[in-house]
């Protein structure tokens, strides 16, 4: 079995694994050190949480969050308030309003309630996070940080403001710590391979290649954003139980660079990644906490050193990003296989596509578009047709607009006038990334595949989008990726491959969505003769064994006149030719456009 | 020799052979910020009370009979670390526990030490909540901030300000409520407050606060602050800049060389501080001792605050003979009149935050003269 409750076994173990690994570091500081160790212990499990809360955001996404720690903050608060004593309650917040006074509840109902906070807390911040670019989010985020801690400092009467908020019953025990850390590495492991993390992995190594396999990568931030928020209030609760007194100032920015350091140290792109980050700095600043007060080598005796644990925080930062820019664990998780030294898992099992229901006489239609920016006019009244079962090939020279129809065809720009409709839906008024729910898959001009992900997840990311289940999908990819003959390397990283295979790559992923069309941009460029002379048999074979409307985009003559049925050729924004392929060959416009005109080459002559 | 004598010889002889037997020693904890943000303070306090725990050990150790070895740990100005040293120090069985400069590590560190009955006292910790926030076992030992305050109002009526200007700060329970208990003393005592700003710790730029100030008609006759770098000096520049000449009261966290360097803006603030080094006095002469010893004069009064924390515990351990966590709590909480270097200090009849001397200080042309020295009263300082 390769998949449970459709996510992969090896995240489960890999979960189970680590959860394995934190908890017998746990017991074992609790044994060998006593009290030291289990405090040691409780602390170090707090920031495996804190920091994997993080992670389910920050980790999949790529948009680094400055702003969990105040989230943080707002679970702490929220979780104090109600399992404080009244007693010191009342001596500590004389004008609690009183629907929030008096409740002493236990641990458990506080951070339930606390979960209910971090949704809302979540949903709110999300929404306006969601709409911003990779860029301004990470902005965004600091905003967040800086909003809720002038919030914080400001609500007086429920938080003390800037004076410390104390009374808070210490709850967080080493069991607690450890239960929570051990529910965060599974809630971060899975997540990861969840189809929204999956999705959200995709946008994080390439926006435009997500939205064009139907992610919408609004939708998927959001989503991450609110889990990760509402992690982030529970782990900050515990945290708040743990210090017993704090204020607004324990949770701004030194505790989110702590653990920025931490999630960079031990690697963004990894689960173990997190986890281990967290433990090599607990570990460096445990050391230099002992060296710091003073030590006895034997032979010398080093003096008192305070700052060390910093210094050495500084240096593991900075040695990381050098030699390790993927941080320590890399892309890697922690599974069976890391000791077994044999690859635990076998090859999802191909599967066959059903095939897809075709209306018959669907056709993808460009009608009238035009697209003008300002006064320069790129496109002029374009018209053609894109049947299906045949290979239509759209040429031009430099600055025809080819890429310009492209990117209208495929949602990206918006036309000027006219519409380009696949059966009934009209593709040009559609957000990019619902083009391919609507049956028209891409490649692109310039390889976009998402790097930093497998083979086999490229592929899945894709065949996923139609609500098939994640063992349906990897069966589908696996089909793919054989008939691209990239099956023998389905879990090496798509940054691994040479040039070819990552077209071929980034065609098994555009045919996993199961499209009607499929548009490839200029699948050549970049290609030596024997190259192209592969890709053009894998295209002929595709052409052969699907009922698919193709349009390829292309500059190499010689491909473009093998593979296409019908070709239409644009010059400078107006459609100047269509026909067969020897048709337009022999058509005076097309030669003109390409070679010049007749006139210029007597010219030429009689000089 | 006389039997007497004899007898007495016999039993001054006893005791010292009982006292040398009895000679125990004991750790006091720190978990105080060497670094970060809090060690402007908590280094030179730890540097007071090493020198003193010295002196007090070279004559016996404490009470006479404790000799006292220190276990510090560094708590990076951060409240989670102080919470950690906290747990380690109660663990390994310190008798005191000394917290930083700073309300949130020391009620932090003060709940794991109440717990374990260990009396806890704070190195320059102002805040006067701190010590009921926690309870019984934590003690207070510099000049809190509603003190502070209360001498600052009874200065200002004294000199016929009729009303007063308060600039606040919301991000530090410093910055606020200092002036907010400033304000409640001077209204208590017949003062009105013409109006009130804010800012934020860092700000720079002041135009707007000073624009306000400056549109005030009446005036206001004084403007009370308790902003301090690099808050305080970008204030007063703007202040004296927009023409408004009311005189400033501020308090000890303006109490360094930069607020004296300001040249002739900085001339008639008044402020408080813990204690002023003039020739002479106690204060005085263990600045010079300081300076014999360590090769530099002290740069901040928190050497000497931290100095005196020791003698504080030893006139404690002597009257209650013991070390023991109760006894000697509740012997803290009993002294009245210890004598340290800038005044004394009386905890019987308060919160535990000590009823101790505070100076006023003026400054002219770069430098301070003392104004007064008193102990406020109890009655005229504004509750916690």
């Amino acid at each position: 079995m390769r998949n449970w409750l459709n996510i992969p076994v090896t995240a489960w173990t890999g979960a189970a694994l680590l959860s394995a690994g934190v908890a017998a570091l746990a017991v074992g500081l609790k044994l060998g050190l006593g009290l030291n160790g289990e405090n040691i212990a409780t602390l170090a499990l707090l920031q495996i949480a804190a920091v994997l809360a993080l992670a389910i955001f920050s980790g999949n996404s790529g948009i680094v969050s400055f702003g969990h720690s105040a989230f943080m903050g707002i679970g702490a608060y929220a979780s104090g308030l109600l399992t404080m004593a009244a007693a010191a309650q009342k001596s500590a917040l004389p004008t609690l309003p009183a629907w929030l006074a008096g409740h002493e509840t236990g641990l458990f109902v506080a951070l339930a309630a606390t979960a209910g906070v971090g949704v809302i807390a979540g949903v709110i911040s999300g929404l306006p996070l969601s709409r911003l670019s990779t860029s301004s989010a990470a902005i965004g985020t600091l905003a967040f940080l800086i909003i809720i801690h002038v919030c914080l400092v400001g609500a007086r009467d429920i938080t003390r403001g800037s004076q410390t908020f104390y009374g808070v019953p210490r709850l967080t025990t080493l069991w607690v710590a450890l239960a929570a850390a051990v529910l965060m590495i599974f809630a971060a492991r899975l997540f990861r391979e969840t189809r929204l993390g999956l999705a959200l992995r995709a946008s994080r190594e390439n926006e435009v290649a997500a939205s064009a396999i139907g992610i919408d990568i609004r939708r998927a931030r959001f989503w991450a954003w609110v889990a990760s928020i509402t992690c982030a209030t529970l782990v900050g609760a515990l945290y708040g139980h743990y210090l017993g007194a704090f204020s607004p100032r324990d949770f701004y920015f030194d505790l989110i660079f702590t653990f920025i350091a931490m999630l960079i140290v031990g690697g963004l792109y990894s689960t173990s990644g997190a986890v281990a980050g967290v433990l090599m700095l607990a570990l460096v600043i445990q050391l230099l906490r002992k060296a710091e007060a003073g030590l006895g080598l034997g032979f010398v005796t080093l003096p008192q050193v305070f700052g060390l644990p910093q210094l050495g925080l500084g240096l593991a930062l900075l040695l990381t990003i050098w030699a390790r820019p993927t941080g320590l664990a890399g892309l890697s998780e922690l599974r069976l296989a890391t000791f077994t030294r044999r690859p635990d898992e076998a090859p999802p099992q191909p599967l066959t596509q059903p095939a897809r229901p075709k209306p018959a006489g669907q056709a993808l239609s460009v009608r009238d578009v035009s697209v003008r920016f300002g006064g320069l006019t790129a496109l002029d009244r374009i018209s053609f047709e894109v049947p299906m079962g045949q290979v239509t090939g759209l040429i031009g020279p430099n600055g025809a607009g080819k890429t310009t129809l492209i990117n209208v065809i495929c949602g990206q720009q918006r036309p000027t006038a006219g519409s380009v409709t696949l059966g009934g839906t009209t593709l040009s008024a559609l957000p990019a990334h619902r083009v391919a729910a609507a049956g028209l898959a891409r490649t692109f001009q310039n390889i976009r595949l998402f790097d930093r992900l497998t083979a086999m997840e490229n592929v899945a990311a894709a065949a996923e989008r139609n609500g098939r289940s994640r063992a349906e999908a990897e069966g589908i990819a696996m089909a793919e990726l054989t008939r691209m003959g990239l099956a023998p390397r389905w879990n090496e990283p798509a940054a691994a491959f040479a040039y070819g295979d990552r077209r071929r790559l980034e065609i098994a992923r555009a045919l996993a969505l199961s499209p009607a069309f499929l548009l490839l941009d200029e699948p050549a460029a970049g290609m030596n003769p024997a190259e192209t002379e592969r890709l053009i048999e894998t295209l002929e074979g595709l052409k052969a064994e699907r009922d698919l409307g193709i349009l390829v985009v292309e500059h190499d003559m010689r491909l473009i006149m093998r593979l296409s049925d019908r070709m239409v050729v644009l010059n400078k924004g107006q459609k100047i030719a269509e026909g067969t392929p020897d048709q337009v060959r022999a058509d005076p416009a097309v030669i003109e456009a390409y070679i010049g005109t007749k006139r210029h080459t007597n010219d030429q002559q009689g000089s | 020799m006389t039997r007497l004598g004899r007898l007495l010889s016999y039993s001054a002889t006893l005791a010292l052979l009982g006292g040398a037997a009895l000679a125990e020693d004991v750790t006091i904890g720190l978990a105080t910020a060497q670094t970060g943000g809090l060690a402007f303070a908590d280094q030179p306090s730890l540097a007071g009370f090493q020198m003193a725990i010295e002196e007090i050990n070279a004559k016996g150790g404490l009470g006479g009979k404790y000799m006292v070895t220190l276990d510090i740990k560094d708590t990076r100005s951060d409240t989670g670390a102080t919470v950690q040293a906290a747990q380690e120090l109660v663990a390994a069985g310190v008798k005191v526990l000394i917290t930083p400069c700073d309300a949130d590590p020391s009620i932090a560190a003060g709940q794991i030490s109440q717990a374990a009955q260990i009396p806890t006292l704070t190195f320059c910790g102002t805040t006067p909540t701190i010590t009921d926030a926690v309870g019984d076992y934590m003690f207070g030992t510099y000049p809190a901030d509603n003190g502070q305050a209360a001498l600052l109002a009874e200065h200002a009526i004294a000199k016929g300000y009729k009303s007063a200007y308060i600039l606040k700060s919301p991000d530090s329970a410093y910055t606020l409520r200092l002036p907010e208990y400033f304000a409640e003393a001077f209204t208590a005592k017949g003062g009105t407050i013409a109006g009130e700003g804010s800012y934020g710790l860092g700000q720079q730029d002041f135009a707007a606060e000073v624009t306000k100030i400056a549109a005030l008609n009446p005036p206001p006759d004084v403007i009370m602050t308790a902003a301090y770098e690099p808050d305080f000096p970008a204030f007063l520049k703007a202040l004296r800049g927009a023409g408004v000449t009311a005189p400033v009261l501020g308090s000890d966290g303006i109490d360094s060389p930069t607020t004296t360097g300001l040249g002739e803006i900085a001339n008639g603030i008044v402020h408080t501080t813990a204690g002023f080094a003039a020739d002479g006095t106690p204060l005085g002469d263990f600045y010079k001792r300081f300076a014999e010893k360590t090769g530099s004069a002290p740069e901040t009064v928190y050497v000497a605050t931290g100095y005196e924390i020791p003698y504080i515990l030893d006139a404690a351990v002597t009257a209650a003979g013991t070390m023991d966590g109760p006894a000697l709590r509740d012997a803290l909480a009993s002294l009245e009149g210890v004598t340290v270097l800038t005044g004394t200090v009386t905890y019987k009849g308060t919160n535990r935050m000590p009823s101790r001397d505070i100076t006023l200080v003026e400054i002219q042309n770069g430098a301070r003269t003392p104004i007064l020295t008193a102990t406020p009263d109890p009655a005229s300082v504004p509750a916690p």
